[in-house]
């Protein structure tokens, strides 16, 4: 699983190389920044894999507390980028702390429902656990960061889900939702979320805006074909006709470079790892172990889902990273970090 | 409490449908890619290729047009346009504000210009908004690039033809293709032949544009080496009859009617009777085809359909005018040719006749006495011709004036030809549904009633008299070079051929060198040993009744003018028309004409092309009974304003 995480990392490296490599040839400098992401990052991972998770998660309320600290200082302090507050100056190192909550709330969910001695989640065991999902998620959507705010609440939803919630409430949620929806639409959306959403539905209303970036992800991965345009050999990602294609949009850069063969390998590679995450939530020797796993792998896979459908130009275009692969410090930190986790209630479910 | 077991089981359920639910994703998501990347493939890579690949159009230069001396009439030269890349135009409103200030152009109107292309025209082709620009305003436009990207400096060949609107008629214009004229070779964009000879041999002259796919990166700059480069072929090179000298004295000659205030409009048209070859050609006024070469701005454009003389009218191919005395000669040779009167028949005038219970004048008060035809057409008299065709009938007048093609298309390699009228009993039946009244016959024999022609039929019917029955068609491609030297081209076949009674012919032929030669109407073409041969008419444009109630109307109500000729009589070598339209008078055209026989003959002597004449030269006789209507200055050909040309 260590070895297929890495492969990953290793094939996002290569796009970012391949899609940033200055015009002169050779390396960029986010290339160099995204190595030292990934050896922080295994570090991160060596230590959330060696203190034993019980251990953490008893913690977890400090750590949860210095989270929405860090957040409320991103909206104090934070540096402003393209329109949103999202990151604390740390000298080298911009540090993004909405991409370690994802990790905390598993932790804290976990041990919620984890410590729960009914086997039956009421509706005030939920609503208490939607209330700690929601503090940071709220100061994350200040930001705003939609996108990272919303896959908060998958965590919610799985640990939820798992720990035994009844279907019913899972019912009645999804009605609310539903009933929501169009209130939503009219008082919490930015504008210009709400054009990503409606360009989604009719991109070349607005070719050369919002619908731009759909319309391009799709010709980037069509015009890939089976076998791919060849490393660095990407018209669209090159040429920088599809936006970001070392960040958001990496999977299309991929797609175009190796073709179907190489997202089918990217695809078999993620999926390999989330099942074989899920085999751990399976075999993990307690609740809490279950539901962490469960907490770590739920935003991740929903970012992995939602970033590759977005890729081929099939969802709204929205500020979201593609774990493990995609440009970002904090993220890979973060998500190498959960992994972390993982590895670390598998490792501990002989262990009293 | 729930045992651990029963917990454990419950974990192992529910993660096992979140198992199922993520292979599910991952299944459709792969099957999502599949469709995009192998079946749809085809597609996208021609939607990638056309985001990076850009194709620029290298216009290919159009044929050049050469005299029949190899005098070159019409060229290209190079010009720049400047054209706004809206792919690459982050802000067009913002890009139109810069080149407003940077070219030196009205900020609105370039907007509007651009707008109109924005909602008739593609993105991808850039939208031109200079054409043939000033160094200047190219100095400026390069000196911004960096600011400015989206703004394309390209070098394109243009039109180039004479100055002073030579022939502007004959040449045509050139301009962007309509939606109709794409197709066949003809791409979007193209410049094609809108008129003249640059229409009719389109296909011949323009050429064959080449191409430049160059790399774009997403700002639409180029990047790198071009993929491929087609240069441009050239249009083939074409020579044509005409004789440049003698088009400008054809053209001088109208000048100086012009500036005399005779008349602004009219046409000639020459040809080399035995071929059918056009030597000059002439319709006035003119406009300058330089105007269209790069886009013809709306100024120009409004102030030449505006225009009551309607310049862009080719008045030698679609004017219909009465041929008046002209005409003589056609209902002269009809009765000969038909066995009904000999060269030797006279008849009495008297200043008029009586036929049908009505009164026909003579144009000259008192008569001429007695007369044969000879005389009757260096003299004009009418009375003759009233009592000839009043013999024959309008059949046989429409027979023989056919034969020498009045009031049937000339064929000419030009567009849009007009066809006059000889009537005849059939045409009244199908067209007026109503017999034919032998009175009518009478005005016929003098070229009036329902009689119309147009310029270049009077050409080739001076031509047919001048080469004994062969009704050439007139024509301008002489020979061509499409790469391997010049070929030179067949005249195109005559219409028809007659053998003419040589003797007979001759009574005619006599008459016409004494209209010039002897005390006719046409003395002042007179040119000393050429035996020049010719008949004057002097066409009413309204009845003499109608001209009373009309005169309060300001219109120009003055005759019109022909002069039709051959020279030398006897073995002619040009024939021609010259229409004066409000020229008074017959001999007014005899007199444009001298000037134009005086060149043709100086050339093929091997003499010095005489200097252009003057007012005192041409000696126009402005007497008239009637008023001249008030002239009203007229737009001088201005060389096109090349700031906003985008139509």
């Amino acid at each position: 699983m260590v070895s297929a995480i890495l492969a990953l990392c290793l094939i996002g490296l290569g796009q970012i190389y391949s899609t940033t490599s200055p015009a002169g040839g050779g390396a960029s400098s986010i290339f160099y920044t995204q190595i030292w992401a990934i050896l922080l990052g295994s570090i991160a991972l060596v230590v959330a894999l060696s203190v034993d998770y019980r251990s953490l998660a008893d913690k977890s309320h400090f750590i949860y507390i210095a989270i929405v600290l860090l957040l409320m200082g991103v909206l104090a302090f934070g540096v402003i980028r393209g329109g949103s507050r999202r990151w604390i100056d740390l000298g080298p190192l911009n540090l993004q702390p909405s991409e370690f909550a994802k990790a905390t709330l598993a932790l804290v969910l976990a041990k919620f429902f984890g410590e729960s001695r009914r086997g039956v989640i009421t509706r005030v065991d939920f609503a208490i656990a939607a209330a700690i999902v929601a503090l940071p998620l709220l100061l994350i959507a200040q930001q705003p960061d939609l996108g990272t705010a919303v896959t908060l609440v998958p965590v919610l939803f799985a640990v939820a889900f798992v720990a035994g919630m009844p279907m019913r409430i899972f019912g009645i949620l999804a009605i609310v939702g539903l009933l929501a929806a169009p209130i939503a639409w009219k008082f919490a959306l930015q504008d210009y979320q709400k054009e990503r959403i409606s360009t989604f539905v009719n991109p070349s209303q607005d070719a050369r805006g919002a619908g731009y970036q759909q319309i391009q992800a799709r010709i980037t991965v069509g015009s890939g074909g089976p076998f791919g345009k060849g490393f660095k050999g990407g018209t669209q990602g090159q040429l920088r006709f599809l936006p970001v294609a070392h960040n958001d949009f990496i999977f299309s850069a991929l797609a175009e470079e190796h073709g179907f063969v190489g997202v089918v390998v990217a695809l078999g590679l993620y999926l390999f790892v989330i099942l074989r995450s899920l085999e751990a939530a399976k075999l993990a020797k307690d609740r809490l172990g279950a539901y962490l796993v469960l907490g770590v792998l739920a935003s991740f896979t929903f970012q992995v889902i939602y970033n590759i459908t977005m890729s081929a130009g099939l969802a709204p275009v929205k500020g979201l990273t593609l774990p493990l692969m995609s440009y970002g410090g904090s993220s890979m930190i973060a998500t190498l970090a959960g992994f972390g986790l993982i590895l670390n209630v598998r490792m501990r479910r002989f262990t009293n | 409490m729930v045992a651990p077991t029963e917990d454990r089981r419950r974990i192992s359920a529910r993660v096992g449908v979140l198992q199922g639910g993520v292979i599910v994703f991952f299944a459709a998501l792969a099957i999502c890619f599949w469709v995009l990347q192998v079946v749809q493939t085809d597609k996208f890579v021609e939607m990638a290729n056309s985001n990076y690949q850009r194709t620029l159009a290298l216009r290919a230069p159009r044929g050049v047009l050469y005299d029949r001396d190899g005098r070159v009439l019409v060229e290209n030269r190079d010009s720049f346009t400047i054209s706004i890349d809206r792919e690459s135009a982050k802000d067009l409103d913002r890009t139109v504000g810069m080149a407003a200030e940077v070219l030196g152009l009205d900020r609105d109107q370039l907007k509007q210009a651009v707008d109109r292309h924005i909602r008739s025209e593609p993105a991808y082709r850039p939208i031109i908004i200079v054409q043939d620009a000033s160094l200047q305003q190219v100095a400026h436009a390069l000196s911004r690039q960096r600011e400015l990207p989206e703004l394309l400096i390209e070098e394109v060949p243009t039109r180039q033809y004479p100055s002073e609107a030579l022939a502007a008629h004959l040449f045509g214009y050139v301009g962007l293709a309509s939606e109709k004229q794409l197709g066949d070779g003809i791409n979007q964009g193209a410049i094609v032949g809108q008129q003249g000879i640059e229409l009719t041999y389109n296909k011949v002259l323009m050429g064959r544009d080449g191409v430049r796919r160059v790399v774009v990166n997403s700002l639409g700059r180029e990047i790198g080496d071009p993929l491929e480069e087609i240069p441009p072929v050239e249009g083939n090179r074409l020579q044509l009859t005409i004789d440049y000298d003698l088009q400008k004295a054809v053209e001088d000659s109208f000048k100086v009617a012009a500036d005399t205030g005779l008349t602004d409009a009219g046409a000639a048209v020459i040809l080399d009777p035995r071929t059918g070859e056009v030597l000059a050609f002439t319709s006035q006024p003119a406009f300058d085809p330089n105007a269209f070469a790069s886009g013809v701005d709306r100024a120009t454009w409004s102030a030449l359909t505006g225009d009551e003389l309607r310049p862009l009218n080719n008045r030698a191919l679609q004017g219909r005018y009465s041929p008046g005395s002209t005409f003589k000669m056609a209902v002269g040779l009809a009765a000969l040719e038909e066995g009904a009167i000999t060269p030797d028949f006279t008849v009495y005038c008297g200043g008029g006749a009586n036929f049908y219970g009505r009164y026909f004048k003579c144009w000259k008060r008192g008569g001429h006495g007695r007369v044969d035809l000879n005389h009757a057409i260096e003299q004009s008299c009418d009375v003759f011709f009233y009592t000839v065709a009043n013999m024959i009938g309008v059949d046989k007048i429409h027979k023989w004036a056919s034969l020498l093609g009045l009031g049937e298309k000339s064929g000419i390699d030009l567009p849009n030809e007009n066809v006059g009228l000889v009537p005849s009993t059939e045409w009244k039946q199908r067209v007026m549904k109503e017999k034919w009244y032998a009175g009518e016959t009478i005005s016929v024999g003098i070229g009036q009633g329902a009689v119309s022609v147009t310029p270049v039929s009077m050409a080739v019917y001076a031509a047919t008299l001048a080469n004994g029955g062969t009704r050439v068609t007139p024509h301008f491609l002489k020979a061509v070079d499409e790469g391997n030297g010049w070929e030179a081209i067949p005249a195109p076949p005559p219409h028809s051929k007659v053998a003419l009674n040589a003797k007979k012919l001759q009574a005619i032929r006599d008459g016409m060198w004494g209209v010039v030669n002897g005390g006719g109407t046409g003395g002042r073409a007179r040119l000393e040993g050429y035996d020049v041969a010719g008949k004057t008419g002097t066409a009413q444009v309204i009845s003499n009744e109608g001209r009373v109630a009309a005169a309060r109307s300001g219109k120009d109500l003055r005759d019109n003018a022909w002069f039709v000729f051959f020279a030398p009589r006897d073995n002619p070598e040009i024939a021609g028309v010259v229409f004066l339209e409000h020229g008074m008078h017959g001999p007014n055209a005899a007199s444009v004409t001298r000037h134009i026989l005086d060149t043709f003959f100086a050339k093929r002597d091997k003499r010095p092309v005489p200097p252009p004449p003057t007012a005192e030269m041409m000696r126009f006789d402005f007497s008239d009974s009637f008023p001249l209507p008030p002239r009203r200055p007229r737009p001088s050909l201005r060389q096109p304003d090349r700031t906003v040309a985008a139509r």
